[in-house]
C-alpha cells in the first residue's frame, strides 16, 4: 500500500520547490522551463474550469446560446435601419450591409471577450488564487477556450447569414482561423497585461468598458475602412483594424487589403503575449499578497 | 515564484526526510490598504524588471508579519503552530504553499502540498456535487484519471451519495464543508497544512476526519496544524512552534511550547506555572485587614508540590497575614482550565461547605485538604479570595498551577477514583476476588 502510494506521487516527489525573495527573472532558464511545465500541467485543469464555467453559465440562463446571437443581430438591425433612413451615411461595403455588420460585430465581440476574459477570470478566482497554488496559466487558457467556444456558437449565426445573403466565399476561408486566432491573441495579450492590475484596482475593469466602447468606433465594424482624413489615419493605426479586416476578407472576398499591417500586428501580438505571460507569472504572488485570503 | 529543481531522492539520502525547510524567513505587510496596493505595484515593477526589491527593510506603514522564522518538518511528522491572532500563522502557511513570496530567507518544499485552508476552493454553487468534485480536485492538482479513481471514496467519505447530482447551493453548510474536506484529504498529499478546519461538521464526522488524518500520517504525510485548541495539538503533534507578532518565540516539545503560549496568554504571565506563588507584601494602609501572602499545594508530608498529580491527595495552602481577628472568613477558589476550553472547572468555597474559618491576628495558614485530585492533566488558573459576607479582604486573580498524571486519563473530563472487582454468584462460599488499582 505504502509503496503504491509512493509510486503514485513519484512525479511530485522528484521536485523540490524553492521559494526565495529573489526575482525569478534572475534564473531565466529555470523560469522558462517552469512556465512550460506549468502550461502543460494546466491543460487538464483549464479543461475542468472551462467545463465548469460554461455549464454554470448556461444552466443559469433561460435564453442560453441565444445570447451569443442577439448582440450582432440587434446591432445589425439598428445600423441597417439607420443606414436605410439615411440618418448615417455609410459607404459601399463588399458584403450586403446587414451581413457586414453582423459578421464584423461577431468578430469584434470575440475580440472584446478576449480582452475581458483574463481580467474577469483572475478577479473572480481571487479567493481561489489566495488559497491554492495551482498553475495560474489555467485561468487564462480556460478563458481562451471559452472565447473560442462562444465564437463557435456565433459561427452558426454567421453560416446562416452567409447562406441567407448568398455571400460567395473563396478557398481562403480555410485561412481565416489563422487571422481570427491572431485577433483573439491580441485581445488576450491586452487582457493578460491588465489582469494583475485588475485584481488590485477596480479602475481597470471600469476603464476597460469605457475604452472598448470607444474603441469600437475606431474599428471598421459598422462602416468600411475609411481611406482618408484624420479619422482614416486613426482607424489605420488601430491595431485591431488589420486583424479584423483580414479575417473578414479571408472569409469572404479572398483579397487581403493590408497584408503588411496584418503581419506587423500579428508578430507584435505573439511576442507581446509571451512577454506578458512572463510578467503575469511574476506579478501574481504580489497580487495574491495584497488580496486577503 | 516557484522554482522546481529536479533532484533525485537517492542522491541526497540524508536530506530526504526533510519535507519542509524554512530558513530565516521574513514577510512584511502594510496596514494601509491604498499604500499596500501601491507597494504591490511597486514590487511587481521591480520583479518584472529583475531588480532588487530591498525586501529586507521596511517602508512606511509596513510591519513584519513574520520575522526571521526558521524550522524544519520531516516526513510523517506533525508540527503544531500556535499563536494568538495576527501572529503570522496563516502567513507562514501561505508562503509554504507558494502563494506569496518571502521577503527574506529561503523555503524548500518537497512533495505535494494540500492546503486545508482552502476547503472547497473553486466550488461553484450552481453546479452539482459531482462536477464540483472534479473542479476542486483538479485545482488541488490531480489529473482526471486520478480523480476518477478516488471519486467513489470521496463521495462515500463526505456521505453525500444521494445528493451528488444536486447543485451545491442546495447543500447544507455541513454537507458542503464535508465535501470540501473529503476532496482535500483524498488528494493524498505529502504535506497537509491544516488551518483550524477540524471544527467541520458534527461529532461523528469530526471523528472520521481525525481517523482519516491519522491514517494519512501512518502513510507518511507530514502535517502542520494550526489551532487555538491546545488539546488537539497536544494529542496530535510531538513538536510545535509558537509565533508571537511574527517572531518565533519557542519551538520544540509540544508540551513546553504550549505551556509557554498559555503563560503568555494569561495576563499574569510573570510567575511560573510551577509551585509556590508569593504575593509581594502590601503596606498596611492598602490592606483590607487581611493579606494573602503565598499560595501553594502541599502533599501530606507538608512538602510543597511543584505540580498536582491526578488521583493523589494534596493540600491547598493559603498563607495569610491578618491585622484583625476574623471569625467568619470565607475562602473561595474558582478554577478555570487554560488548556482546552475556557470553562470553570471548580468553584469551591468554605462557606459552601459550611465551614466558618477563624483567623487570628498575625500569620496563619489556611489549608484545604483534597483526598483525591480529580482534575485531569493540564494548566489551570485559580482565582482565590477571602471574604467575610460581602466584604472582600483579598483576592489573587490568577494562581496558575499544573496538574500532571501517572495514570491513563484518555478522554475523561475528570478523574473518577475507582476500584474493580468481580463477584462470582455461583460460588456458594461467597468468596470475592478484589482488584485494586
Amino acid at each position: 500500500m505504502k509503496r503504491n502510494n509512493r509510486n503514485k506521487s513519484k512525479k511530485y516527489q522528484q521536485y523540490e520547490a524553492i521559494y526565495t525573495p529573489e526575482s525569478s527573472l534572475r534564473h531565466p532558464v529555470r523560469l522558462f522551463k517552469q512556465m512550460w511545465l506549468d502550461l502543460l500541467s494546466s491543460r487538464e485543469l483549464a479543461w475542468r474550469l472551462l467545463v465548469r464555467d460554461i455549464s454554470a453559465q448556461y444552466r443559469q440562463s433561460f435564453l442560453g446560446i441565444i445570447w451569443a446571437f442577439l448582440p450582432p443581430i440587434v446591432m445589425a438591425a439598428g445600423f441597417t435601419l439607420a443606414n436605410q433612413a439615411k440618418v448615417i451615411n455609410i459607404g459601399e461595403t463588399d458584403l450586403p450591409y446587414p451581413a457586414y455588420v453582423m459578421f464584423s460585430t461577431a468578430l469584434w465581440q470575440t475580440f472584446v471577450e478576449a480582452i475581458n476574459g483574463p481580467v474577469k477570470a483572475v478577479t473572480v478566482a481571487k479567493p481561489m488564487l489566495a488559497r491554492v497554488n495551482f498553475p495560474r496559466e489555467a485561468l487564462i487558457v480556460a478563458k481562451l477556450g471559452e472565447v473560442f467556444f462562444n465564437f463557435a456558437i456565433k459561427l452558426i449565426l454567421i453560416i446562416a447569414l452567409f447562406i441567407w445573403f448568398q455571400v460567395s466565399i473563396t478557398w481562403t476561408v480555410i485561412l481565416a482561423p489563422v487571422a481570427l486566432i491572431n485577433l483573439i491573441f491580441l485581445g488576450t495579450f491586452i487582457g493578460v497585461l491588465l489582469s494583475p492590475l485588475g485584481v488590485l484596482y477596480q479602475d481597470v475593469s471600469k476603464g476597460l468598458t469605457l475604452i472598448t466602447s470607444f474603441w469600437l468606433f475606431l474599428t471598421p465594424v459598422v462602416y468600411p475602412v475609411p481611406t482618408e482624413g484624420v479619422f482614416g489615419n486613426l482607424v489605420k493605426l488601430n491595431p485591431v483594424t488589420p486583424l479584423l479586416v483580414t479575417t473578414r476578407e479571408l472569409a469572404t472576398t479572398g483579397t487581403i487589403s493590408e497584408p503588411v499591417g496584418f503581419w506587423v500586428v500579428s508578430i507584435i501580438t505573439i511576442v507581446g503575449l509571451f512577454i506578458t505571460w512572463v510578467g503575469f507569472r511574476l506579478a501574481m504572488p504580489f497580487v495574491v499578497e495584497r488580496v486577503s485570503s | 515564484m516557484t522554482s522546481l529543481i529536479e533532484t533525485e531522492i537517492n542522491q541526497q539520502p540524508e536530506e530526504t526526510d526533510v519535507v519542509i525547510s524554512v530558513e530565516n524567513v521574513s514577510k512584511k505587510f502594510c496596514r494601509d490598504l491604498k499604500r499596500s496596493l501601491f507597494y504591490g505595484i511597486q514590487d511587481i515593477a521591480t520583479e518584472v524588471t529583475g531588480g532588487k526589491r530591498k525586501s529586507d527593510s521596511l517602508r512606511k506603514n509596513e510591519f513584519w508579519a513574520l520575522n526571521n522564522v526558521s524550522f524544519q518538518l520531516h516526513r510523517g511528522e506533525a508540527l503544531g503552530l500556535v499563536g494568538s491572532n495576527g501572529a503570522g500563522k496563516s502567513t507562514i502557511l501561505r508562503i509554504i504553499s507558494g502563494l506569496i513570496k518571502p521577503d527574506t530567507g529561503t523555503i524548500k518544499v518537497k512533495g505535494r502540498v494540500a492546503p486545508l485552508i482552502a476547503l472547497g476552493a473553486g466550488f461553484n454553487p450552481i453546479l452539482s456535487g459531482r462536477e464540483n468534485i472534479y473542479a476542486n480536485m483538479s485545482i488541488l492538482g490531480l489529473s482526471t484519471a486520478e480523480i476518477e479513481n478516488r471519486f467513489e471514496e470521496v463521495v462515500a467519505f463526505a456521505e453525500i451519495a444521494e445528493a451528488i447530482d444536486a447543485p451545491v447551493q442546495t447543500y447544507s453548510s455541513g454537507m458542503a464543508a464535508r465535501l470540501g474536506f473529503a476532496c482535500a484529504v483524498h488528494i493524498e498529499p505529502d504535506i497537509l497544512l491544516i488551518d483550524e478546519v477540524l471544527a467541520v461538521g458534527d461529532v461523528k464526522f469530526k471523528m472520521k476526519c481525525h481517523r482519516k488524518l491519522s491514517e494519512l500520517r501512518k502513510k507518511g504525510t507530514a502535517f502542520i496544524l494550526v489551532t487555538h485548541n491546545s488539546h488537539s495539538i497536544l494529542n496530535i503533534c510531538e513538536s510545535s512552534i509558537y509565533l508571537k507578532k511574527g517572531e518565533l518565540l519557542a519551538s520544540g516539545d509540544t508540551e513546553k511550547v504550549i505551556r509557554k503560549y498559555e503563560e503568555d496568554l494569561c495576563l499574569s504571565g510573570k510567575e511560573n506555572a510551577l509551585g509556590r506563588m508569593v504575593i509581594p507584601p502590601k503596606p498596611k494602609e492598602k490592606s483590607n485587614g487581611l493579606d494573602i501572602v503565598s499560595l501553594c499545594f502541599k502533599d501530606e508530608q507538608n512538602k510543597t508540590l511543584d505540580t498536582l498529580l491526578t488521583g493523589e491527595a494534596a493540600y491547598l495552602s493559603v498563607e495569610c497575614k491578618s491585622y484583625e481577628d476574623i471569625n467568619n472568613a470565607n475562602l473561595g477558589m474558582l478554577v478555570t482550565a487554560l488548556s482546552g476550553g475556557e470553562g470553570l472547572v471548580l468553584y469551591l468555597t468554605s462557606k459552601g461547605d459550611n465551614e466558618e474559618l477563624e483567623i487570628p491576628v498575625g500569620k496563619s495558614e489556611i489549608r484545604m485538604y483534597m483526598p483525591c485530585c480529580s482534575m485531569i492533566p493540564g494548566v489551570y488558573s485559580a482565582r482565590i479570595y477571602i471574604r467575610s459576607g460581602v466584604y472582600s479582604y483579598d483576592i489573587v486573580e490568577s494562581f496558575r498551577f499544573t496538574v500532571k498524571t501517572n495514570i491513563t486519563i484518555s478522554r475523561c473530563q475528570f478523574y473518577q477514583p475507582r476500584k474493580w472487582q468481580v463477584i462470582s454468584n455461583q460460588n456458594e462460599t461467597g468468596m470475592t476476588n478484589n482488584y485494586l488499582i
